[in-house]
């Protein structure tokens, strides 16, 4: 119990934006849906990054919305029907954007914490 | 994409998201159900880990930018269930809100019409008026000159007989320039209007008729075009028909006739009408421009006049927007209503404000258990302040039909000379302002209520289990509200409690004369007819004869114009032993032209002297004056035995009677500073006035004991017997003369008093509301404390004081307010000053007696609470 209530206070607050990111990345991998993302993400980083569904699922409508994601009802492995998001053109190119701005803001967030490295 | 389409596809949106969400519990509950956790904890397990799933939805809605209407939608539709639930509530706020919206609407409807609509000519805003009056000789030359504007002269109040059709008839028409019409843009129904040099001698016999006129004169027979009418003795060939919104200069006018300008005659161009001016500014031009060119040329106008003209004539002149100028003197009038109107709607919201909040008490649960539900701050503070809005927008409603029947009301109730009355409507300004209003004022009332709702802490309202115990907070803002009612209601109280002083002062001015059981009536030959003076003395020594025989007549007596009945006569007066001052003219003075009866037939007494003799008539020439002139002209000595002389007469005339002073022209004043003295001389051929002719339009007064519409028949029968071309018009009693003279206050005071009774009743109905509620509420603790052994006097002064407190409170700031700004008020009181103490002293006692017996009816219910049903009621 108490190493569980360490874990979740553990968990990171994703940064404002970061979301959208990681479920860009998250879809480079292939469709998937809104559970799985949650998952992937969750898992991906060590069960650090806790999904918050009240997040999710609006910034899924909203990517779709800007057309970066694009839906489609498939059944899952499990025979569900469950909607399936998958990256478009341009929202590879969003994330190829996303991406190089992540790396110049950690390398820039790296550089204040860790000026003797450099 | 059509409206229906978008529909459909946000159905399908919906159905998705619930789907979407439907399939995302099912597999995380089905991975734990893989990790071997038992079935429905593994469905908890996912739903908890999802979190509140409609707050999910909700959000996620929000992407796709339909949730504000949608939201809209249903908070309208369950504040209209919540509204039919409590049909007696909703009754009682909607009907408080028509009432002050309703009250609003109908005043802003006269301000529209009034102050805010543009004329309607065309580009109304490049017409202006200049300040001061003009006669036609500087006219002409001003006509010339200009270079910023064209500018056109109406000479105002004119009457003319229209003869040889049926019964004769007064008509009131006005003399125009010939451009008049074309700088207003006007344009005629059918016909044509003046053209340019027609207002010159011999060729200025034509004239145009009002709608109203040719309708009801000529049958509205179009055939009249081109033929010949006879206007005050003169031929004229009507030329045209205004169409029926046409009322230049106001909507008595019934004809246009062009002004006569004869160069020649020096008298009429330099000393007879002085003349308003219209101007039209000429393209490029500013009305500063106008206003520079105006001066220059004031100072140079003073030099064509045929003999000097004091500096002082005109020296401010200027130009302004016609429209300001036309509606100058009922704007203060409509604004003060307006601002009471507007206290009325504050009082209106505050109480409705407070009934919210009273049931917002009881609401409190509803609100906790929908927000224990997931509903955000935000979103309960719109449901609440959709719900006042509603309730607004009903009363708006409802309001709009109230206005209707107020307009009509206030149409009838102003005075007819009200400028523009005739063009005030409900309009779309007036539409949009209602609407506005209702939307503000569910805003207002809602916004305190909703507040304090949405803030309510959730646990706080589930523990007290729905006994519903007022937190301290709504009460604060429950009794402010109470106390800025009560204020406001004081302010309006003390504004009516002023006015009606003010009409009481004026209806007990004493004018001068007894008004009771006088007839009167204009007897008014053409003036061609009086150009032989004998001829029209003859004339009018007839009418007076037969009418003394009328059975029932104690008197009868002719004078050129009737205290109170709008006109006055001036002549410039040389007084005896009086040096008029360098710069200065000779005094001018009202004149009246009587018959030696007049003074006893009006009931005026004498101070000193005696009255007319018949003999004065044919005898030496003599004159009465007023107190007021006999001390101006000769302080501390008799008058009687004095002498004065009309301006160009020989003889001069011997003061034998000294009367008190008369109201000739209004109520409030005896005259004006720059009229010296008001003389009286008997009707013979020497009476003449300015134009040097013996005054040819005489009213009749008739001392009468009984019916008047009989004697007013007889009178008509006899004057048509002598001349059948003599018009019998304006009969009324000296009475009525008054109320007319009275009908402008009186109609503002009216109005003032329903508002002010009506802010009575809403701030009397918020106390008892509150009061009510604060016993109700404490019910259980009165209870208690008279289970311990409190006295039944002493429940009754607890809640007693308590109202005292809140009206004393309300009572005091109103006070203070109206101290602040009853000033406004000064220029519409008469006779009692604005901060007036025995006014303020009066309205506060009254207004602490009503709140009291307000208070005392909750109170009474408090004593008589019976302690152990008080205990067992739960």
């Amino acid at each position: 119990m108490a190493e569980k209530r360490e874990r979740y206070q553990n968990r990171i607050e994703l940064l404002q934006g970061t979301l959208d990111m990681l479920i860009l990345q998250t879809l480079q991998w292939g469709p998937q849906h809104g559970y799985g993302i949650s998952v992937a993400i969750r898992n991906r980083s060590g069960e650090l990054l806790q999904v918050d569904t009240g997040s999710l699922y609006p910034a899924l409508h909203r990517l779709e919305k800007q057309k970066w994601i694009a839906a489609a009802w498939k059944i899952s492995e499990n025979n569900q029907r469950a909607k399936y998001y998958r990256l478009t053109a341009t929202g590879k190119k969003q994330l190829t954007r996303e991406r190089s701005k992540w790396s110049q803001l950690s390398d820039a967030i790296a550089g204040v914490l860790y000026p003797e490295e450099r | 994409m059509g409206w229906l389409s978008r529909l459909f596809r946000r159905r399908k949106q919906e159905t998705e998201l619930e789907e979407e969400v439907r399939s995302h519990l099912e597999m995380a509950a089905q991975e734990r159900t893989e990790q071997g956790v038992d079935r429905q904890e593994a469905e908890h397990a996912a739903r908890r880990e999802f979190g509140n799933v409609e707050l999910v939805k909700e959000v996620t809605r929000d992407m796709n930018g339909w949730r504000w209407l949608e939201d809209l939608i249903e908070d309208a539709r369950y504040g209209l269930r919540r509204m039919r639930r409590s049909p007696g509530f909703t009754a009682i706020a909607v009907l408080t809100l028509a009432l002050g919206i309703g009250a609003n609407t109908a005043i802003f409807s006269l301000v529209n019409g009034i102050l805010l609509v543009s004329l309607p000519y065309p580009s109304p805003e490049r017409l202006v008026s200049v300040t001061g009056t003009y006669p036609q000789g500087a006219f002409v030359a001003m006509r010339e000159q200009m270079r910023t504007m064209d500018v056109g002269a109406y000479v105002e109040g004119q009457e003319l007989n229209l003869t040889g059709f049926g019964e004769p008839v007064r008509l009131t028409g006005t003399p125009v320039s010939a451009e008049l019409f074309s700088i207003l843009g006007a344009r005629p129904e059918f016909g044509r209007t003046f053209y340019q040099g027609e207002d010159v001698p011999g060729r200025d016999n034509v004239v145009i008729l009002s709608r109203a006129l040719w309708q009801q004169r000529f049958g509205g027979d179009a055939s009249i075009l081109g033929r010949s009418i006879e206007l005050g003795g003169i031929s004229r060939q009507v030329i045209g028909v205004m169409p029926a919104d046409f009322r230049f200069p106001s909507n008595k006018t019934q004809v246009w006739i062009p002004l006569h300008n004869d160069p020649r005659d020096t008298v009429n161009s330099w000393a007879g009408a002085f003349m308003p001016i219209i101007g039209r500014l000429r393209p490029g031009s500013t009305i500063e421009q106008a206003r520079t060119e105006i001066r220059m040329f004031q100072s140079h106008v003073g030099a064509l006049f045929p003999w000097p003209m004091p500096a002082s004539w005109n020296a401010g002149v200027s130009v302004v927007a016609l429209q300001n100028e036309m509606v100058a003197d009922v704007r203060a009038r409509l604004l003060i209503l307006l601002g009471a109107v507007a206290l009325v709607l504050l009082i209106a919201c505050s109480n409705v404000a407070n009934l919210t909040l009273s049931r917002a008490a009881t609401r409190e649960k509803e609100i906790s258990i929908r927000s224990a539900l997931g509903a955000g701050r935000r979103r309960i503070t719109r449901q609440l302040l959709t719900e006042s809005v509603l309730q607004a927008l009903f009363g708006g409603l409802l309001g709009l039909a109230f206005a209707k029947e107020g307009l009509a009301l206030l149409r009838s109730m102003l005075p007819s000379d009200t400028p523009r009355l005739a063009e005030t409507q409900i309009d779309w300004r007036v539409l949009l302002f209602t609407a506005v209003l209702a939307i503000l004022t569910g805003i207002v009332f809602g916004l305190a209520p909703t507040l304090h709702s949405a803030r309510a802490a959730l646990t706080d309202a589930l523990n007290s289990g729905g006994r519903g115990s007022a937190a301290p907070v709504s009460q604060r803002l429950r009794s402010g509200l109470v106390v800025a009612e009560v204020a406001f209601a004081v302010l309006l109280v003390i504004a009516a409690g002023l006015m009606i002083r003010s009409f009481w002062a004026i209806s007990h001015v004493n004018p001068g004369f007894h008004p009771e059981h006088i007839l009167t009536a204009r007897i008014t030959p053409n003036e061609s007819f009086c150009v032989d003076p004998m001829r029209c003395l003859a004339f009018y020594r007839n009418v007076q004869d037969q009418v003394e025989a009328f059975p029932g007549t104690s008197g009868v007596a002719l004078v050129n114009t009737l205290p109170l009945g709008g006109r006055v006569s001036k002549r410039s007066l040389d007084v005896e032993g009086y040096d008029v001052p360098a710069g200065e003219d000779v005094p001018l003075f009202w004149l009246n032209v009587v018959t030696p009866e007049y003074f006893r037939v009006m009931g005026i007494p004498l101070l000193s002297g005696r009255a007319f003799a018949d003999s004065d008539v044919n005898g030496a020439p003599v004159a009465v004056i007023t107190d007021e002139t006999a001390r101006r002209f000769w302080p501390h000595q008799n008058a009687v035995g004095k002498h004065i002389r009309l301006l160009d007469d020989k003889d001069w005339r011997t003061v034998v009677g000294v009367i008190p002073d008369v109201r000739a022209y209004d109520l409030q004043r005896n005259a004006p500073d720059w009229i010296g003295g008001t003389a009286y001389v008997p009707y013979n051929r020497m009476a003449t006035l300015e134009d040097r002719r013996i005054p040819s339009e005489m009213t009749i007064a008739i001392r009468t004991a009984s019916d008047d519409s009989q004697i007013a028949m007889m009178l008509r029968n006899t004057v048509a017997a002598i001349n059948q071309e003599v018009p019998v018009s304006e009969v009324k009693t000296m009475r009525a003369v008054i109320s007319e003279a009275v009908s402008t206050p009186a109609s503002t005071t009216a109005l003032m008093a329903v508002f002010a009774a009506l802010a009575l009743v809403l701030g009397t109905i918020g106390i008892y509301g509150v009061l009510s509620f604060l016993v109700s509420n404490r019910t259980r603790e009165i209870g208690v404390r008279m289970a311990l052994g409190a006295q039944r006097g002493d429940v009754l002064r607890s809640v007693m004081g308590e109202g005292a407190k809140l009206s004393l409170a309300g009572i005091a700031l109103g006070m203070a307010g109206a101290f602040a700004i009853m000033r406004v008020l000064s220029g519409e009181l008469y006779g009692v000053s604005a901060t007036d103490p025995l006014t303020f002293c009066g309205v506060a006692i009254l207004v602490a007696v009503v709140a009291l017996t307000a208070c005392y009816i909750p109170a009474r219910r408090a004593m008589r609470v019976d302690p152990i049903v008080a205990l067992r009621y739960e």
